[in-house]
């Protein structure tokens, strides 16, 4: 005897102390058997439960899936296993439960069988997956609405695209028209005026010659200032074509031609370093007899309009100094801006496009144009060119 | 589209008219095994899954169609179409009852009579009704349904431990009983237990039978007699069973009720 296992535990024993709820039912739910384990984890002794349905145990969310599933369940099948039911402590608190379920008939009908099982960790964890689900989803959900928003915007910028491609090439074409249409008769007028001043003239058709003739250049800049206007504005940008050029003598010959053009205006031109730049020549030109005409307009031709060239390693600089009134500070932010002029005299200078070409050519090259104005130094306007190679 | 396989239809039965089956949220059709064979000699009997629900074509669950009810009524409004000969009366467990009010109201004379079983109208409580449930209860059952689906694959009922004494069967049902997307499932919760068809089914005259639970939680007694109230040719039934599937525990005292009236139908008819 003594060398047999110790006897297990009596079969009451087992039942009461079994390590998960036992409980027996009626096929109605009518609690009729439910050992220790259940009653220590629900709150309530056998007595106070025995002749209560189980569903009535359970939360409300969980008495609808017991009538909607699990009771089906148990009757077409004859068990359920794993589900998971909340149960409302005699506290009040929910005890999460895992219910296994067998449906057995004998001689006195059939009853409910269930075991039961508390799986408040596991609950926890699959609450935090639940909800990292949620979140998941949320963001999932958030992802799509973007992506929807994005297409949309995608479409919309291309249709813009479209119609900014069809604007910028309608302008382009009137510009090629416009250009032709009207500098032709203005070079006609011109060679007429050049010829007619080979006649013998008197002293007041000769002056009047040249007002013709100068009210035809100024006619000339004025539709080349537009088309570039234009074609910076509407179209795809000033085009640039740069080349090597020897920079001080492009500037030096720049000076010269604008000497010519203002008299009364004393130019001077100084050199920094030397070397070739990579620029377009003609709209260089073009920068330095804007800048310069500015000057004139705005400086005190009582003193010297200063021209400045510098090559230096990675940049080649013009610039343009004068001395006279400063630009207002409240000008500053727009100077660059297209019909932006420095005074409100009507008789200053024609529309405001000069310095907006001027950035507009240092910007084609990938440069860019500053002014510096104060009464110590004057005003400079400073152009940057870098020195790309192709 | 084929509704045969949309709708997991079956046809058995034979009879002058037809007596579909609609079954309530939770289940599929194998839940009326219990009560169909009763009538197979004297009715031609249409069964059928609701679109989301046992063996329907999961393919076909459309989320806007299927946000109210009225998507089901449509389909069901087809079924009657293409299955159903003679008189057509549905038999309609919970929230299938609603839907054949729905259909009724769309296309009257479709429907010459109801069986509602364990139906209600509104499930949530107001001032001057009284369902049996608060709003925050049917986010308890979502919540509940939420962690029981937790472990399931989209597509897969839980684990079901044999059927003692019907391994057959119990291995049957564990592919298609209570076997629901979880998604759809929260949805037809959602669309059922939020569902409002007071309006539908006051003043409803087609013939009802109402066949109500004398202990049911889902739809209690206060719900049947307000139904019964609104519904000017309806019979109320009491039957002697404790839960919301009658036709599953107390079979028999169904038939019976359901006999009577048909039987009546019958006679009325031939006057």
């Amino acid at each position: 005897m003594s060398t047999d296992a110790p006897p297990g535990p009596d079969s009451q024993t087992l039942f009461e102390g079994a390590p998960c709820g036992l409980v027996v039912t009626q096929e109605d739910g009518t609690i009729l058997l439910a050992n220790l384990t259940f009653c220590c984890w629900i709150g309530f002794d056998a007595c106070s439960l025995i002749g209560r349905r189980f569903q009535d145990l359970l939360t409300i969310g969980g008495r609808i899936f017991h009538q909607t599933h699990w009771a089906p369940l148990m009757r077409m099948q004859g068990s359920v296993a794993e589900v998971k039911l909340d149960l409302v402590h005699k506290d009040k608190h929910c005890v999460t439960m895992l219910l296994n379920g067998v449906r057995r008939e004998n001689a006195d009908g059939a009853f409910f069988e269930l075991a039961l099982f508390t799986i408040s960790d596991r609950d926890k964890y699959e609450r935090e997956l639940l909800s990292s689900r949620k979140v998941a989803e949320g963001l999932l959900h958030e992802k799509t609405v973007a992506e929807t928003a994005l297409q949309l915007a995608q479409s919309e910028l291309k249709i813009a695209y479209e119609k900014a491609e069809r604007r910028a090439s309608f302008a382009e074409q009137m510009v090629a028209i416009v250009s032709h249409d009207l500098k032709t008769p203005l070079t006609a007028i011109k060679m007429a005026s050049d010829m007619l001043t080979r006649d013998e003239l008197s002293a007041k058709q000769f002056k009047m010659l040249g007002h013709i003739s100068q009210s035809a250049g100024r006619a000339e800049r004025m539709i080349a200032d537009l088309l570039d206007f234009t074609l910076a504005r509407v179209g795809r940008g000033i085009a640039v074509t740069p080349a090597p050029v020897d920079l001080h003598t492009l500037v030096s010959l720049s000076v010269d031609e604008l000497r010519v053009a203002f008299p009364a205006a004393n130019l001077q031109h100084q050199c920094n370093g030397s070397g070739i730049a990579y620029i377009d020549a003609d709209r260089v030109q073009q920068v330095i007899g804007n800048l310069v005409a500015n000057s004139v307009a705005y400086g005190d031709l009582k003193q010297p309009i200063i021209i400045t060239s510098s090559c230096e390693e990675h940049q080649t600089i013009v610039s343009v100094r004068n001395q006279g009134a400063i630009i207002p500070e409240s000008l500053m932010a727009t100077l660059f801006e297209p019909m932006i002029r420095g005074t409100n005299d009507r008789n200053a200078r024609s529309v405001g496009l000069g310095l907006f070409i001027v950035r507009e050519i240092a910007r084609s090259h990938g440069g860019n144009v500053t002014v510096r104005s104060n009464t110590e130094e004057g005003t400079t306007f400073e152009v940057f060119f870098p020195q790309i190679q192709s | 589209m084929n509704l045969r396989y949309r709708n997991n239809i079956k046809v058995m039965g034979e009879g002058p008219s037809t007596l579909i089956f609609s079954h309530g949220f939770g289940c599929d059709q194998s839940m009326w095994r219990y009560l169909v064979d009763h009538f197979t000699s004297r009715f031609k009997i249409v069964l059928y899954d609701l679109v989301g629900s046992g063996q329907s074509d999961i393919g076909a669950y459309d989320r806007e169609k299927y946000s109210s009810l009225m998507g089901y009524a449509h389909d069901l409004g087809e079924i009657v179409d293409h299955f159903a000969t003679g008189e057509v009366i549905l038999v309609g467990h919970s929230v299938s009852a609603m839907i054949g009010v729905l259909l009724d109201r769309l296309c009257p004379g479709k429907i010459a009579a109801h069986v509602m079983i364990g139906p209600s109208p509104c499930y949530i409580d107001s001032d001057d009704y009284v369902g049996g449930f608060k709003l925050e209860d049917i986010q308890s059952l979502l919540d509940t349904l939420d962690s029981n689906y937790l472990g399931w694959s989209s597509n897969m009922a839980p684990v079901i431990m044999g059927a003692p004494g019907q391994p057959a069967l119990g291995e049957e049902l564990t592919n298609s009983f209570c076997r629901t997307d979880p998604e759809i499932a929260k949805q037809f919760a959602r669309v059922t237990f939020m569902s409002d068809n007071r309006k539908d089914v006051a003043g409803l005259v087609t013939p009802t039978l109402i066949l109500q639970s004398t202990d049911d939680f889902i739809a209690p007694i206060a719900v049947g007699e307000y139904l019964h109230a609104v519904l000017p040719n309806s019979t109320l039934s009491l039957v002697a069973n404790v839960g919301h599937c009658p036709h599953m525990s107390a079979p028999s005292a169904c038939s019976e009720a359901m006999d009577s009236f048909l039987t009546l139908r019958a006679g009325a008819d031939v006057d």
